[in-house]
């Protein structure tokens, strides 16, 4: 069906400047969600590992940013020194001692540096050496 | 630390700091013309029904939270069913596509949203509108519907459990629109309760299903118009997200760009009240895929109608939805924190 030429011209500009919204996408930096983890989510490793990663799609403010390991009772395992990189400020880490085999929650919360919170957790199983 | 940070620090926000996502325009293809009832009852029990909202707003304590998310849960917009969250974002264009008895409907469409405060917003949208009757003799006519707008009070979120509870206040303002496009010359209004529930508490041993969330609506359609009928509207989108499956659940090494893949079902349906039709249900089940982005979503649906009254064709809705208080978080905000 035939859209009058007037009404062609103001969705065009519609989509215009639905695009000109989208180009702009790249001067912000918006929420921060993790791009993948170490160990990974869900993930059943042979061996303590000595620091937990996540790495992030967006910068994050340092001072605002948290991660904090747990064992399958609650406890707190962590070595309480997370911190975000200086070199990469999208990698959030804390160290671990070396973890029994068990099952261990990761809970983080990080501020994007544009001001926008998110929080999340995961899981991962440390396995006995056979 | 940059400045932003600090502001957000004196003004104590760091709580309800939040992500942009939120309500494509709602689904305009399932109006059904009916018969009537007196419109000054019906006018006194809008407002009526407008005075408890504001009060429950009033009274209502202001839980902390972020709009499109509720914990761990990010709840992408929906292309159907109004979704739950106050935000700040441009659902622009949006299309969709069907034929029904009466003929092919063609709708081009865009919503606005502001938020004022984390949890209440305020949102205006409008459409423009094809129709080619089927009857051949008739041709085809086009023109813009009633523009709509509305006001959206999230009352109960839980961060632990992904829940989130608002209330939704529409206004079609009649007489605006073309009348050969369906625009009623009065107008109408839509109070309705919105939710939406992610099932991250589902046990270890349905974990794959921990991905799934719904969103819903329960409201009611209720016209000014003497000869039109006061209908219910209430629907429900199932969606899964590879994102929650991937960062929350099981690293199953998905690529970047699928894992922000989310697939859906949304079923919308109406029920008119009184009148002609009374009880007579129309509806859509549409099933579709949503790609959410940092700042920028598209989603594509199959409109599949439940019966021979609603049409027996197959259309298609999209949408292409900016999450503005990502792309410009300084311009974009709540204006009250």
């Amino acid at each position: 069906m035939a859209l009058r030429g007037a009404v062609r011209r103001r969705i065009m500009i519609a989509v215009c400047a639905a695009a000109l919204l989208g180009t702009g996408a790249r001067v912000a930096s918006a929420h921060a969600f993790p791009e993948r983890a170490e160990p990974r989510v869900g993930a059943v490793v042979r061996g303590a590992p000595p620091v937990v990663r996540i790495w992030f799609d967006g910068e994050l403010e340092p001072a605002f940013c948290q991660v904090v390991v747990s064992d399958g009772v609650g406890r707190r395992v962590d070595q309480g020194d997370a911190r975000v990189d200086a070199g990469n400020r999208r990698l959030l880490q804390v160290s671990v001692p070396a973890l029994q085999p068990g099952t261990y929650s990761v809970h983080w919360a990080v501020l994007s540096i544009d001001g926008h919170r998110t929080t999340g957790d995961y899981r991962f199983t440390v396995k006995g050496s056979e | 630390m940059t400045p932003r940070a600090w502001t957000l620090i004196a003004i104590g926000a760091i709580g309800d700091i939040g992500v942009g996502t939120g309500g494509g325009t709602p689904d305009r293809t399932l109006r059904t013309p009916c018969a009537s009832r007196g419109r000054r009852s019906r006018k006194r029990a809008v407002w009526t029904g407008l005075a408890a909202l504001v009060a429950i707003i009033g009274l209502a304590t202001d839980p902390a939270g972020a709009h499109g998310i509720a914990g761990r849960r990010f709840f992408p917009a929906t292309l159907a069913i109004e979704d739950p969250f106050v935000a700040d974002e441009l659902a622009l264009p949006s299309f969709s596509y069907i034929k029904g008895p009466e003929g092919k409907e063609t709708s081009i469409g865009g919503e606005f949203q502001k938020s004022i405060t984390p949890n209440l917003g305020v949102s205006i949208g409008g459409e423009y509108v094809i129709l080619d009757p089927a009857e051949s003799e008739a041709g085809s006519t086009s023109g813009f519907a009633n523009p709509e707008v509305g006001v959206k009070y999230t009352f109960f979120r839980s961060d632990a459990h992904e829940t989130i509870l608002t209330l939704a206040f529409d206004w079609e303002i009649g007489g605006v629109g073309k009348e050969a496009v369906g625009a009623s010359s009065s107008s109408s209004v839509a109070p309705s309760l919105l939710f939406g529930q992610g099932l991250g508490d589902l046990p270890d041993a349905l974990a794959f299903l921990r991905p799934l969330a719904v969103t819903g609506v329960f409201g009611a359609e209720i016209p000014f118009a003497n000869d039109a009928a006061i209908a219910l509207t209430y629907g429900i989108a199932i969606e899964y997200s590879l994102a929650y499956l991937q960062n929350v659940v099981r690293d199953v090494g998905l690529p970047r760009f699928v894992s922000q893949l989310v697939p859906v079902v949304e079923l919308l349906f109406e029920t008119p009240i009184e009148g002609e039709e009374k009880w007579k249900t129309t509806g859509t089940v549409n099933p579709g895929l949503i790609w959410a982005g940092k700042y920028v979503e598209v989603g594509v649906e199959a409109i599949i109608p439940i019966n021979q009254r609603t049409g027996k064709d197959v259309g298609v809705r999209a949408l292409l939805h900016f999450f503005l208080d990502d792309l410009w978080p300084t311009v974009f905000r709540p204006v009250f924190q």
